[in-house]
């Protein structure tokens, strides 16, 4: 079952006196519930845009949106929903509380005094009693966080929320959002911190220029490429192993093929030569090695 | 509580957070408390026979209540219309803009809460906070002079009304301005605007008449014709405040005018906004 489904989702932007701009081009993306789906691209590529057409912010061009089993314009949808905007801004004068205040008496939530407290002290706010205006930009995010929270919503969009956060702060938030991933919520991350990604979500989708490049778990994307990494015992044929295919790679022999099965033919190959196999493991990179390939096809 | 009750309550308790509204609930109850304390009135049998201000005699004859607050009342009344309006559309001016500035937007528009409610929720936060700032130096200076002199005529209230209605014309102007482009100082031009449009409107057969006859004139006429006859509205006020008569069907459709042209700004706001991304 999908938390969030689209299908050719489009947006155009046009102005006056300006080009026209295709920010989405018929997205096609389902994340299944409970996931914790980061959304990965260059600046520009249409990952603020994606956001906001989920939560009604901004109307598509085309194409079809379903939240949450709903459209995003409906209400009870978005009171099931959690967002944390990329810079979060509150009104100067505000205390923590009386924003967080604001948001639950919006949400029609029963929430007490203790519990706003409570809030905040998640978010590791409990011992600030000063205004807003005066909040750092990671205090802010925080707060923002708080407020996503609220009412334990069963999707939560979060754009940038380590934004402006110290080391240390990160770590907790991402303790945070696994603490919601636990609970069942739906997370939906659009980050540019590419590790923070890696650390919190399972699924990941690539998007430039307002195309998916590439979307799955972070297993699938990591290993797209299909190679392989074998170690065979000491007696075996160099050259027969060269034949199935099998390049010598540091104390290894790499393998790359289209499939699973090419590998298996590959193996059954160097066996009958007459070679051991003592260790498999299937390459990964890391999600900035996936993007930097991704993005690169996609210029080519 | 309706979603639009809730942004507006939210309105309430932010501007209640604002240097200008501290000020002006404060500056009335500065002038309230100085009246109160430094003016002195002698009343028999319902007139007033005497009058001191800071111990210093203001006259000695015997005057009617009514020929006495008259015309503290009719300045009070102007006052509270140009002075009230001119004070509101600077200290409003940014309620639209701040809540219309990016991350916070979509940060309301992504809680369960329709477009529409979030511009009406607006629009009746800084009217009922214009309500309160009328209805407590109105109703002020009505209980104050009441208890001096025991004449507690609510026409001050009636004319205060009337300068609250005036305002809710500029401020759905001010609310669409800002819908079209977020900035606080056009905002507030358009509110001046507006109020000016209005003056102008309540003399616009003597000023059609000073134009030449033919086309130009009847332009003129024309364009007028919807904008709500503010300055009328306001001199309607004082005359009410002043106990002098009015004539009510005229002022009727004063305000049925002020109130379409309200709606139609508001309605003008709401369409741009429904399909205006964020």
């Amino acid at each position: 079952m999908s938390a969030l489904a689209v299908r050719r989702l489009t947006k155009r932007y046009t102005s006056l006196f300006g080009k026209p701009l295709l920010a989405l081009d018929g997205l096609d993306l389902a994340v299944p519930k409970g996931a914790a789906f980061g959304l990965i691209g260059p600046n520009g590529a249409g990952k603020t845009t994606f956001i906001k057409l989920l939560l009604g912010v901004a109307r598509p061009t085309g194409g079809e949106i379903d939240v949450l089993g709903g459209q995003p314009e409906d209400l009870a949808v978005r009171q099931r929903i959690g967002y944390l905007p990329e810079r979060m801004h509150l009104p100067a004068a505000s205390r923590g509380k009386d924003v967080l205040r604001t948001v639950a008496t919006l949400k029609r939530l029963d929430v007490s005094d203790r519990e706003l407290a409570l809030a905040l002290e998640r978010v590791g706010l409990g011992v600030v009693d000063r205004r807003v205006g005066s909040y750092s930009k990671g205090m802010r995010q925080r707060l923002g966080l708080a407020a996503a929270m609220l009412g334990q919503p069963d999707l939560l969009v979060l754009d940038e929320p380590t934004d402006g956060i110290d080391p240390l702060g990160r770590v907790e938030v991402r303790r945070l959002l696994e603490e919601e991933k636990r609970r069942g919520a739906t997370l939906v991350l659009n980050s540019h911190l590419l590790s923070e990604t890696e650390r919190v979500c399972d699924r990941i989708g690539i998007l430039h220029q307002g195309k998916l490049r590439l979307e799955g778990t972070l297993d699938e994307i990591r290993r797209v490429e299909r190679r392989w990494v074998a170690r065979f015992d000491a007696g075996a044929d160099a050259a027969a192993l060269a034949g199935a295919g099998f390049v010598a790679e540091g104390a290894g022999w790499a393998f790359a093929g289209a499939d699973v099965d090419a590998l298996n033919v590959a193996l059954d190959a160097a066996r009958a030569s007459g070679a051991k196999l003592v260790e498999l493991t299937a390459a990964s990179r890391d999600l900035e090695a996936v993007l930097a390939d991704a993005l690169g096809e996609a210029r080519a | 509580m309706s979603q639009i009750l809730r942004i507006a309550l939210d309105l309430l308790v932010e501007a209640a957070r604002r240097k200008w509204f501290v000020g002006l609930f404060g500056s009335i109850t500065l002038v309230l408390v100085t009246l109160a304390s430094s003016l002195e009135l002698e009343v028999i049998d319902g007139a007033i026979s005497g009058s001191k201000l800071f111990g210093e005699v203001l006259f000695g004859d015997i005057l009617s209540s009514h020929r006495v607050l008259g015309p503290l009342y009719l300045a009070t009344a102007y006052a509270a219309f140009y002075g009230g309006a001119m004070f509101l559309l600077m200290a409003c001016s940014d309620f639209a803009p701040e809540l219309l500035t990016p991350g916070r937007i979509e940060h309301l528009l992504s809680l369960p809460v329709a477009r529409w409610q979030v511009l009406f929720g607006t629009y009746l936060g800084v009217l009922t906070l214009a309500a309160l700032g009328t209805l407590y130096g109105a109703g002020g200076l009505t209980l104050l002079l009441g208890v001096k002199t025991h004449d507690f005529s609510p026409v001050l209230l009636y004319g205060s009304a009337l300068g609250w209605c005036g305002f809710a014309v500029v401020y759905a102007a001010m609310l669409a301005s800002a819908i079209f482009v977020r900035s606080a100082p056009l905002s507030a031009a358009s509110g001046l605007f507006t109020l000016v449009l209005g003056i102008v409107s309540s003399h616009r057969e003597s000023i059609a008449a000073v134009l030449e006859a033919g086309p130009r004139r009847q332009l003129f006429r024309f364009a007028m014709m919807p904008i709500p006859r503010l300055a009328t509205l306001a001199d309607d006020s004082a005359a009410i405040a002043s106990f002098t008569p009015v004539d009510s069907s005229a002022l009727v459709r004063v305000v049925v005018a002020c109130f379409v042209f309200s709606v139609a700004l508001l309605s003008v706001a709401a369409w741009q906004f429904e399909r205006k991304d964020f």
